[in-house]
């Protein structure tokens, strides 16, 4: 990423510079891993596995990124390539767990984003090679490697199946879940590129891009403790889990510091979207200018607090304010807050790419009514498979707790998921939304859809417990 | 005034009907289920911790509007009644029109038609006849079956396929409906319950959600249960052998695990939990006398059986705890989940009527284990195990998988199956008088790729007239020398 930020300062360097950065990086990158290889004596583990997968879905990244920026086709060559070569990595990652496990890696929630991240990139590919959108790496590439770093916190032992997890069901059904949901994270990404195209005004995704980081911040800092302290869960790492005081209750240690550190950062991801309040009050652009400078600076201060946290959450022992003693904690205590931080850098780098090369992603890009028709046939792919996700999990919930829906919150937001994309196919159909309206109920539709992934399993407690 | 009551009705049933209604309806449901999923439910929450989770007051207020079981809330299911009416009236609404479209096809391009349709396009042909029979001929190689379509005057062409993707939409509702009833007649017939039984036990008597008991018209036994770990001790298969009795015979046997329920009568028995009864099975203890020469005996007895030592001796086993606390020289019961187990045996001899406290494990400060004439050393614990069971009856879902697989049919029929029209209507230039074939085609959905396969086929056409007119010409040339 800081080699692709290095390259957007120098448009003019020739599309060589790049790709032999890139090249090189990754390069040294397997030197190293390899060095680490020799050392450990086994080179086709899964863990190699992903980190290869990791160092080439990185270098995808920043050539996509590269491609982004400057436009030169080359890059897209040498992207899928790094692209195809981590998505084979990845599959000798997915079959090595396979093996180890003696199940298709879809019991928990690491496994699960293994399988994601794979669809991810396959996805990612078939959309470049097919409809010929090439600038799709540029959004999903980086969520991949989030998806693969979060690997690397999540508890990685294997484990065997409960009992209500032997049965072919469960593969049926979590492999629609991964297929409709790469889909529908296809949508979004087509919805984002469609907005683009459609000509809406920068200033919109400046003020969209400051309140999402915003709204990160405010949720990290609902942890906030007195004099400037952050609660974290507390972590065993031992047993590699978290710390319960009693059924249902975690354990909570208090970084001190670190909550003014996240407050100053919410202070400064905010500015952006109140100079841009005052610009349109004022009706002064330049304002505009200055929200600019705003969101550069404020990548700085994410990129402290992000290091900050790390640093912070990885090493040492933090007092509790429920306990006597002193705990550890660790990233995987927090997948939240770190993905959280994580995808604020990456929504505020996009941000500056769009504010940079603006009209070259528009050269690039498919015109604004075959992105629609794409996002819309996406999601025409999406729907049934989710459809056929709940009914096969339907039929195994029949099967394993005696009953097809309990309104388990898990099962309640799958509905509320094809509700939503319901309620796109209608007023779509009927209403003949397309454009713009139709992009955001794309848009807001994934968000469902990662709420109903991520969020119901580690905020609503309930019976699908496993992932 | 008749007029506006003749009106509101239909006002009404045109309410139901808009999209608009639908879609509030459905933001509706998306909200209150989501704030189903967020306040905790009543049924599954215990009372303790729903009180512990909020105060006293919020605690009434959600109670009182059902927020706390809002999928049981009378307004909840009046919420999943109107959307079913919506639907339906929605349905019945649009379907008349889309089933003439369906029963009716259109099948002569009209001129006004002719006029806006896209993708059209003209060719030009000798003869009326020669551009018919290019387009059957084009149209056959595509696969589709082309008819000729009388007019006074005129012959046209008309094809198509898939028309029953017109219906698609209607399947999918449909079978949303169907889903819904099976949800209904579950609601109201179905119920559902738990049943623990211990190995060798016999019950009829469920227990419900609510606490009450339900008498089934048969009687279900556990012959054994059990459970296989991993290497490392997790779970791997719970199991147990049932046995169904009806009047007195075993009607029906089966062992089921996870996953593989028994069902009889409509009733279906789910494995669901395993575990210790806190009951003990069996004990196998080793007695030694403390004096004289005895020889060492085991003894294996379950609870409350005596069993004999010597001639003058016996020992009984008096009580079990499966986990146990010593507390001022009293051992309390902790639990009944087997942890630390122990044991009471009373020894009594009859000669001096002297009887002894045993308790395994000794424990300081509690019973005779010093002065009794015998040592005891258990073996082995056989303990007994209960199998827990769901049991529910759902006579609606049938009428849900039903529908699941009708939605799957229609959700194909919408998305994937598209109904493809092609019209071929020879028409004369009123200026010049030159024949030229029109040619218009139209599809439901995928109109891209469909205008690329119009364009196959206008191409299809003009390389068929071209054959046509090759022949034509040298029969025209055969016939001429012939003369």
């Amino acid at each position: 990423m800081a080699r692709a930020k290095a390259a957007q300062q120098q448009p003019a360097a020739t599309g060589m510079t790049l790709i032999v950065l890139v090249g090189l990086a990754i390069a040294f990158l397997l030197f190293m891993a390899f060095l680490n290889v020799v050392k450990s004596g086994s080179l086709l583990n899964e863990t190699n596995l992903l980190y290869a997968a990791l160092i080439f879905y990185a270098g995808a990244g920043a050539l996509y990124l590269g491609f982004g920026v400057t436009g030169t086709e080359s890059y897209v060559k040498f992207a899928s390539l790094a692209t195809w070569l981590g998505l084979l990595a990845n599959t000798g990652a997915v079959a090595h767990r396979w093996y180890e496990s003696g199940h298709p890696p879809f019991a928990s929630v690491y496994e699960m984003l293994l399988s994601f991240v794979w669809t991810l990139a396959a996805l990612t590919l078939i959309a470049e090679k097919k409809y010929g959108v090439k600038v799709i790496g540029t959004v999903t590439m980086p969520v991949a490697i989030v998806g693969v770093v979060l690997m690397q916190l999540l508890r990685t032992d294997v484990h065997p199946l409960v009992p209500a997890l032997q049965s072919t069901w469960l593969h049926v059904h979590v492999t629609l879940a991964m297929l409709a949901y790469a889909a529908c994270a296809l949508s979004f990404a087509l919805a984002m590129m469609f907005l683009i195209q459609d000509k809406m005004k920068t200033e919109t995704f400046l003020a969209v891009t400051s309140a999402f980081t915003a709204a990160i911040y405010l949720g990290t800092l609902t942890r906030f403790e007195k004099w400037g302290g952050l609660n974290l869960v507390a972590w065993n790492a031992e047993e590699k889990s978290e710390v319960f005081l009693s059924k249902g209750v975690r354990l909570f240690v208090t970084i001190p510091d670190l909550g003014w550190l996240m407050l100053l950062a919410l202070i400064v991801v905010t500015s952006p979207l109140a100079f841009f309040a005052i610009s349109r009050w004022k009706k002064d652009e330049s304002f505009l200018a200055m929200a600019n400078r705003a969101v550069f600076v404020s990548i700085l201060v994410q990129v402290l607090a992000l290091v900050m946290f790390l640093t912070d959450a990885r090493g040492g022992l933090y007092r509790s304010l429920d306990a006597e003693g002193q705990f550890s904690t660790s990233l995987a205590a927090s997948p939240f807050i770190l993905s959280g931080l994580v995808g604020g850098i990456f929504m505020s780098l996009l941000y500056l790419l769009l504010l940079w090369r603006r009209e070259d992603l528009e050269r690039l890009l498919p015109d604004a009514d075959n992105l629609d028709r794409i996002t819309y046939k996406t999601i025409s792919i999406a729907f049934p498979l989710l459809t056929l996700m709940i009914a096969a999990g339907a039929y195994w919930a029949n099967q394993t707790w005696g009953s097809y829906w309990s309104w388990d919150p898990k099962e309640t937001w799958a509905a509320i998921t094809w509700l939503v994309y319901a309620g796109y196919l209608h007023m779509r159909v009927t209403r003949g939304w397309r454009g713009r309206r139709a992009a955001y109920f794309a848009i807001l539709g994934f968000g469902v859809v990662m709420f109903t992934f991520f969020g119901v399993t580690y905020l609503l407690p309930g019976l699908h417990a496993y992932a | 005034m008749t007029v506006e009551f003749r009106s509101l009705p239909r006002k009404t049933w045109q309410t139901f009907a808009s999209i608009k209604t639908g879609v509030v309806l459905l933001i509706l449901v998306v909200i209150f289920s989501a704030a189903g999923t967020i306040v905790l439910q009543r049924p599954i929450t215990e009372p303790d911790d729903m009180q512990s989770a909020y105060s006293a007051q919020a605690l009434r207020i959600l109670d009182a509007t059902g927020l706390t079981d809002v999928f049981h809330a009378s307004w909840f299911i009046a919420l999943m009644f109107l959307v079913s009416i919506s639907i339906i009236a929605a349905s019945i609404e649009r379907f008349p029109n889309a089933w003439r479209y369906f029963s009716r096809p259109y099948k002569y391009a009209e001129e006004g038609f002719r006029r806006s349709l896209h993708p059209q396009k003209q060719v030009t042909i000798a003869d009326e006849e020669s551009g018919l029979v290019a387009a059957e001929r084009a149209l056959h190689s595509f696969g589709l079956r082309p008819e000729r379509v009388v007019r006074e005057d005129h012959f046209s062409i008309f094809a198509e396929r898939s028309r029953i993707s017109e219906m698609g939409v209607y399947i999918v509702h449909a079978s949303l409906l169907l889903i819904f009833c099976g949800g209904i007649v579950d609601g109201i017939w179905g119920w559902r319950g738990s049943l623990n039984l211990n190995e060798g036990e016999t019950s009829s008597a469920v227990e419900m959600r609510n606490g009450a008991a339900k008498a089934l018209p048969f009687s279900i036994r556990c012959d054994s249960t059990g459970q296989e770990n991993y290497k490392d001790g997790s779970p791997k298969k719970w199991w147990s052998k049932l046995a169904v009795v009806q009047d007195g015979r075993d009607v029906q046997k089966k062992e089921i695990v996870v996953n593989d329920p028994l069902v009889y009568a409509g009733v279906r028995f789910y494995q669901s939990s395993f575990g210790s009864n806190g009951k003990v099975d069996q004990l196998l203890l080793e007695a030694t006398p403390v004096t004289g020469s005895g020889e060492k005996r085991e003894i294996a007895f379950a609870l409350n059986d005596t069993a004999p030592l010597d001639a003058d001796t016996t020992v009984r086993f008096a009580e079990f705890i499966p986990d146990f606390a010593v507390r001022d020289g009293q051992v309390y019961r902790r639990s009944n989940q087997l942890g630390n187990p122990a044991a009471l045996l009373v020894v009594s001899a009859k000669s001096s009527g002297q009887t002894f406290n045993v308790w395994l494990p000794p424990m300081n400060g509690v019973g005779d284990n010093a002065k009794a004439p015998f040592q005891f050393e258990p073996k082995d614990l056989k303990l007994g195990h209960f199998t827990g069971l769901q049991v529910s009856h759902e006579p609606g879902q049938w009428a849900v998988w039903g529908g699941v697989l009708l939605m799957g049919v229609g959700l194909t029929f919408v998305f994937y199956v598209v109904h493809v029209r092609f019209w071929a209507v020879p028409v004369r230039d009123p200026k010049t008088g030159k024949f030229a074939l029109w040619i218009g085609g139209s599809a439901n959905r995928n109109r891209d790729a469909f205008e690329q396969r119009f364009n196959d086929l206008v191409a299809k056409v003009e390389t068929e007239l071209k054959s046509i007119h090759k022949t034509s010409s040298s029969e025209q040339v055969e016939t001429a020398a012939g003369r």
